[in-house]
């Protein structure tokens, strides 16, 4: 997948990484681009394709994301979060 | 005796089921070959006495990683497994469920945090679960103690499901879905003003400031504390009760002699002196009991408190992009605050660090740069009466080291530092019961550590003083301590008796008459340049010895070059 640049006018509704996402933002999670070991732990800790997630931090100097995932807070790396892409909703 | 596994996935409030099943005989140990620990405990059902184990959490039992091959293997060799669900969570839980249900162990549940589920808006229909999944169900809030009678009494009924058949994972998930679709219902509802707040504190703007003050705030507590314990409890009942009683006791069976000496060292019942005495029967007890134990009390009481209300992981975010600038990530943080109470049990939950990297270096900064609390309250004890200045110095110090050294380390040692990925669990009202038993296991498991240590280390002292090893080892190292590093040579027997312990042997700095100088200086070399031999062993087993070996010549180059320049800043040439 060619990564496009977002900003927060874009109207694009094709799937972009969760990075991508602004605090306070929605999207719906579309797919998983990682290995399988790592998909299933995404998905065991409720990071599943269909789920809605909601950035409800960003920590500076390209530090974590914490995601709020139908009432489950995840913390997790920028590169990681790339591995799952999102739609805004 | 039957075993009872506990089961569950991480954050589902599967200690305090286990603290609630279980009475105060709760032992904590390795899983052998490994470095996974556990707990276990025994628990009486219907008038028979079972093993209750309490098994590493953990989101499947793929084995990925070695915590959650333990737990397949634990599970294995139990007889029968409660498994822990957090019912706010059903979804995530259920994989989990499945898979041990596959297993076809007998099997109970417990559906953790039910009160929980109302005010959240979910119904679950534990009926047709039960049905579904094929074994008995029992709904329990572990916090406020509901329902565990029930689930107690429910292990006897214990059964292998005999609805679910081995799936793929593929099907695995499928059937997560249907069973979802099938048993529950979520109602609408919008974040609350208290979840909102919640927020707050992982967010850098407001996050870091309260964290600093989290921090302050305990340790604040720690010193306060264990103060007033000393101050009213322990130093009365050492000072007015157990010194002369054992002065005496030890004058009317040996009143002179070596013996003497060895066991009560310099005091007598006019001059009981428990710091300088060296004796087995004073010193021995006092630094541990008198001194130490105070301060670990308070330490492992409030380091309860922050795991147990949920904070620790949301530290670890915040920290997050400082570490990995030392090749660590925020998890790191949890093995480092624990390295502050004992660098044994740190560097053992290095453990939750992915790879050799990280844990390389999470525990050589920890081994040079984290006094343990046995060390900080010996050291709160001596420097404090020179003013909190010398204090300062101490562990500015050594905080500057722990960057600096992680800065090189994580450019010099090979392999990858990978990102953070931690579940945040929900603020919780800790139990006073489940922090209690915590903090008096530690306690204990301290003492246990700690005392045998101390009693053979003041044995050896006494040895090598009596037998002039002392004075010769004082003379072979005098060039490296006193024109070096500008201490008295007599310092080298601390120095020796540090690599036992390390309370008493900054406890063995104050016969020296050293100025505050050259306290700080000692201090500072004494934290850094070994581990106690409890910390090293561990090191040993964690690391292996080429990597042990790395970390300690980078300790030895590492204390001698800190303790040159704190002698020439404080010193003068």
């Amino acid at each position: 997948m060619v990564e496009k640049r977002v900003g927060d006018t874009n109207t694009d509704r094709g799937p972009v990484p969760l990075t991508m996402l602004l605090p306070g933002e929605r999207a719906k999670i579309v797919a998983l681009g990682a290995g399988s070991g790592r998909q299933r732990h995404f998905r065991t800790m409720g990071l599943k394709e269909g789920k809605i997630v909601v950035i409800i931090a960003t920590q500076p100097a390209r530090g974590p994301l914490v995601i709020d995932v139908e009432g489950t807070l995840i913390a997790i790396g920028r590169g990681m979060a790339r591995q799952i892409l999102i739609q805004k909703i | 005796m039957k075993k009872i596994t506990l089961m569950g996935c991480p954050n589902v409030g599967k200690s305090v089921v286990f603290s609630r099943l279980t009475g105060v005989n709760v032992i904590s140990s390795n899983y052998p070959g490994t470095t996974v620990d556990f707990i276990k405990g025994t628990t009486f059902i219907g008038g028979e006495k079972f093993e209750l184990i309490d098994v590493p959490g953990t989101y499947s039992l793929e084995p990925t990683s070695k915590a959650e091959a333990v737990a397949q293997t634990m599970l294995h060799e139990g007889d029968i497994v409660i498994t822990v669900v957090d019912a706010t969570h059903l979804e995530r839980n259920l994989y989990l469920t499945l898979e041990i249900l596959e297993t076809k162990k007998p099997a109970v549940i417990a559906l953790n945090m039910w009160d929980e589920t109302r005010h959240l808006g979910i119904d679950i229909d534990v009926t047709k679960l039960e049905r579904v999944l094929g074994v008995p169900i029992v709904p329990t809030c572990a916090i406020c103690g509901t329902g565990i009678k029930e689930l107690s009494s429910a292990v006897g009924d214990a059964q292998q499901s005999k609805t679910l058949k081995q799936m793929s994972e593929e099907e695995r998930w499928l059937k997560v879905g249907e069973i979802i679709r099938d048993v529950q219902v979520v109602h609408h509802r919008h974040h609350t003003i208290w979840e909102r707040f919640a927020d707050t504190t992982v967010r850098p703007t407001t996050g870091i400031p309260l964290a600093i003050l989290v921090i302050l705030l305990m340790f604040l507590f720690i010193i306060e504390v264990g103060n007033v314990i000393i101050d009213y409890l322990m130093d009365p009942l050492f000072y007015t009760y157990y010194g002369p009683w054992i002065v005496g006791a030890v004058n009317s069976f040996v009143p002179s002699g070596l013996l003497h000496d060895l066991l009560v060292g310099t005091s007598t019942i006019e001059s009981l002196d428990f710091e300088q005495s060296l004796g087995l029967l004073t010193t021995g007890f006092y630094i541990p009991f008198g001194i130490v134990l105070p301060f670990v009390i308070t330490f492992y009481f409030m380091l309860s408190i922050l795991e147990d209300i949920g904070y620790l992981p949301r530290l670890a975010v915040l920290v997050d992009t400082g570490l990995h600038k030392l090749g660590l990530h925020g998890s790191a943080i949890v093995p480092t605050i624990l390295g502050c109470g004992c660098n044994v049990p740190g560097a053992l939950a290095t453990r939750i660090l992915e790879t050799e990297k990280q844990r390389f270096i999470a525990m050589t900064l920890m081994a040079i740069s984290i006094p343990c609390m046995a060390q900080s309250a010996m050291i709160f004890a001596i420097l404090g009466r020179y003013g909190m200045k010398w204090i300062l110095i101490v562990y500015s110090t050594l905080l500057v080291l722990y960057i600096l050294l992680g800065l090189l380390l994580k450019r010099i040692v090979k392999g990858e530092s990978p990102e953070l990925l931690l579940e945040v669990p929900p603020y919780r009202k800790p139990d006073p019961r489940t922090l209690l038993k915590k903090t008096w296991s530690k306690a204990y498991g301290f003492l246990a550590e700690a005392v045998p240590f101390v009693i053979v280390g003041i044995f050896i002292v006494n040895l090598l003083s009596v037998s002039g090893m002392i004075d010769i080892l004082a003379r072979i190292f005098s060039p490296i301590l006193t024109t070096v590093l500008g201490l008295p040579e007599g310092a080298i027997a601390a120095l020796l008796l540090g690599i036992l312990r390390k309370d008493i042997a900054i406890g063995m700095l104050l016969p020296l008459g050293m100025t505050p100088q050259q306290l700080t200086i000692s201090c500072i070399i004494l934290t850094t340049y070994f581990p106690c031999i409890a910390t090293f062993v561990v090191l040993f087993r964690e690391l292996g010895s080429l990597a042990l070996l790395k970390a300690a010549g980078l300790m030895a180059v590492v204390s001698l070059s800190v303790g040159i320049i704190m002698r020439v800043i404080l010193i003068g040439i």
